[in-house]
């Protein structure tokens, strides 16, 4: 027994960082205590004086950057009793992901009601000809799909949790804020490798046709036909969609990579590692939200016949000509436009139905 | 009051309508009279059963390319499902203490979290060929969309509740699962028992009249 004793706990006792935080740890309550005014009936208007303690962890800390000690603790940062940093971390989260967040994604929604206001729903110049191309695959469908549901579950849950103390808390309370952030925290950190999956699906089932060509920079400096006479060529993908599955892809991957290193902590990675992860994973989370609401925006309300692409598979060969003409034009030397009796059958309806639907 | 309800009454409720219900369905099943074959059989009717219900897990060559991402998918739903179910750490305790009074082995929680993972984007990709393919989309009923829907939803309440440490997201999990039995006998979701007397019954009539398919 006295073997044991010795072994195992005056061993611990003669470690010099178990001497210090056993001293912390015995010394801090009686510190707390003392740092609180004691009212005295000779002194009824309290005693003032400094807290002793603000001395000891004065010495602790030393200076601006951690200190490095010795510990018998094997680990990363193990040596260090604290580190300052972490204030600084934690104002600048508060004062920057947190605070430009919500003026981002703000801004994004105005511009988008300005543009709709101004512009309304980007229509097709002869309208709908009800004669039809496929566009999408299912499985391309499929792809698309699962990956914005997966992506708009985290970013919801993501908000959630980097603006729920200042935004929901005032609304909700406490108690259900407390509820929703560990709801959100779970699913956040379950369905994240879902998004990597759903990521590197979209990477290999769409890169072929990302790839930039010739004639994609004349689509830029046109932007995209808001300048000039308002007509821009395009192929199967223009630039502005090239440009948005390239963020996609890289700052998926960025905010995907980041995201892994964040929820498993154990890998060795230090506090300036998961500080880095965390920048990269909020601002490209900030970013990727606001372009994606503009693609959600142009893709169904913004632009008409868009969203059929995504739902059917077929787009209107009229919308092909008017956004996408070097494809249209490959699509008609190929005849691949399929007439619009074709289509209904393709998508089991009346094609009756889908005549009046087309006209 | 309603921690009471949702552990309590309601729990032995949807308990008992999902075992009588199950019970009640294959019974019919069972007891369901179908006309006597007269046809001089031309092969064997037991062996053409269990061929077709071994053959089945895997897809026949000359549709595979069509249905390669319904396979998968619905491979990575149908495993992650079950080993949530029946190897996650809190549902084994969950049977231990309310229903079997034994328990084993759980697998580790990496093992839990992947497999949720792999039932979660499973369930997603089947629920949307469902939707996106027009052949799927017209043969689908509203209780495939509601069956698929709400297992999705007692799976996000369950991942919700991973932690552990809030009374008030296990009692959603387990309201939400009060809920996926009840619906469950009624629903498409009894092919989780009917998949096999469904397949050896397709199988048996093949093999009688020497069908290989």
């Amino acid at each position: 027994m006295a073997y044991l004793l010795q072994k195992y706990f005056f061993s611990y006792l003669t470690r010099p960082a178990s001497i210090i935080l056993l001293s912390l740890s015995l010394l801090l309550p009686q510190l707390s205590n003392a740092a609180v005014p004691q009212k005295h009936e000779d002194f009824p208007q309290g005693v003032s004086a400094v807290n002793p303690g603000s001395e000891l962890w004065r010495e602790v800390r030393q200076r601006d950057l951690p200190v490095t000690g010795v510990s018998q603790v094997k680990g990363v940062e193990t040596g260090v009793l604290i580190n300052p940093r972490g204030d600084q971390w934690a104002r600048f989260r508060i004062e920057n992901p947190v605070k430009y967040a919500p003026m981002v994604l703000g801004a994004v929604f105005l511009v988008l009601l300005l543009f709709f206001v101004m512009r309304g729903k980007v229509g097709i110049e002869g309208g709908m000809s009800g004669r039809m191309v496929k566009r999408f695959t299912d499985y391309e469908r499929i792809v698309h799909w699962t990956l914005a549901i997966v992506f708009l579950f985290l970013a919801i849950t993501g908000l959630i949790l980097l603006l729920g103390r200042p935004l929901l808390i005032p609304l909700f309370g406490k108690e259900f804020f407390s509820l929703l952030a560990s709801a959100s925290k779970e699913g956040h950190n379950l369905f994240g490798p879902i998004f990597l999956v759903s990521l590197l699906m979209m990477l290999f089932s769409f890169m072929k046709r990302n790839i930039y060509e010739k004639g994609d920079l004349t689509w830029l400096l046109k932007g995209g036909g808001f300048i000039g006479d308002g007509h821009v060529s395009g192929g199967f993908f223009n630039m502005g969609e090239k440009t948005w599955y390239w963020m996609v892809i890289l700052i998926g991957l960025a905010i995907s990579i980041s995201g892994l290193i964040l929820v498993s902590p154990n890998f060795g990675q230090g506090r300036v590692v998961m500080e880095i992860s965390h920048v990269v994973h909020v601002f490209g989370a900030i970013i990727l939200t606001a372009v994606s609401i503009g693609h959600m925006y142009m893709g169904s309300i913004g632009s008409e016949g868009s969203l059929e692409g995504m739902k059917s598979g077929y787009v209107d060969i009229n919308w092909v000509e008017a956004h996408h003409d070097r494809w249209a034009k490959e699509c008609n030397e190929n005849e691949q436009v399929v007439s619009a009796e074709e289509y209904a059958r393709l998508q089991g309806r009346q094609p009756d139905k889908a005549m009046e639907k087309g006209a | 009051m309603i921690e009471y309800l949702i552990d309590g009454p309601l729990w032995y409720f949807s308990l008992a309508v999902f075992c009588i219900g199950v019970l009640w369905q294959l019974a019919r099943i069972v007891f369901a009279r179908s006309k006597t074959d007269l046809s001089v059989a031309r092969g064997s009717a037991t062996g053409g059963a269990w061929r077709n219900v071994f053959s089945r897990f895997v897809p026949h060559h000359e549709i595979a390319p069509q249905i390669r991402i319904q396979v998968v998918a619905g491979y990575l739903f149908h495993l992650g499902l079950f080993a949530l179910l029946f190897f996650a750490a809190p549902h084994v305790l969950f049977l231990e203490e309310n229903l079997l009074g034994f328990g084993w082995t759980p697998m580790p929680h990496w093992a839990f979290i992947v497999s949720a993972q792999f039932a979660f984007l499973g369930l997603i990709m089947l629920w949307l060929r469902r939707v996106v393919n027009p052949v799927s989309r017209l043969i689908s009923t509203l209780d495939d969309h509601v069956a698929a829907i709400l297992t999705f939803v007692v799976m996000l309440t369950g991942c919700f509740a991973l932690l552990e440490g809030s009374t008030a997201l296990r009692l959603l999990h387990r309201f939400t699962v009060e809920i996926w039995l009840i619906y469950f006998p009624f629903s498409a979701l009894m092919h989780t028992f009917t998949f096999v007397p469904s397949r050896a019954f397709t199988g048996a009539w093949f093999g009688r009249r020497g069908i290989d398919a």
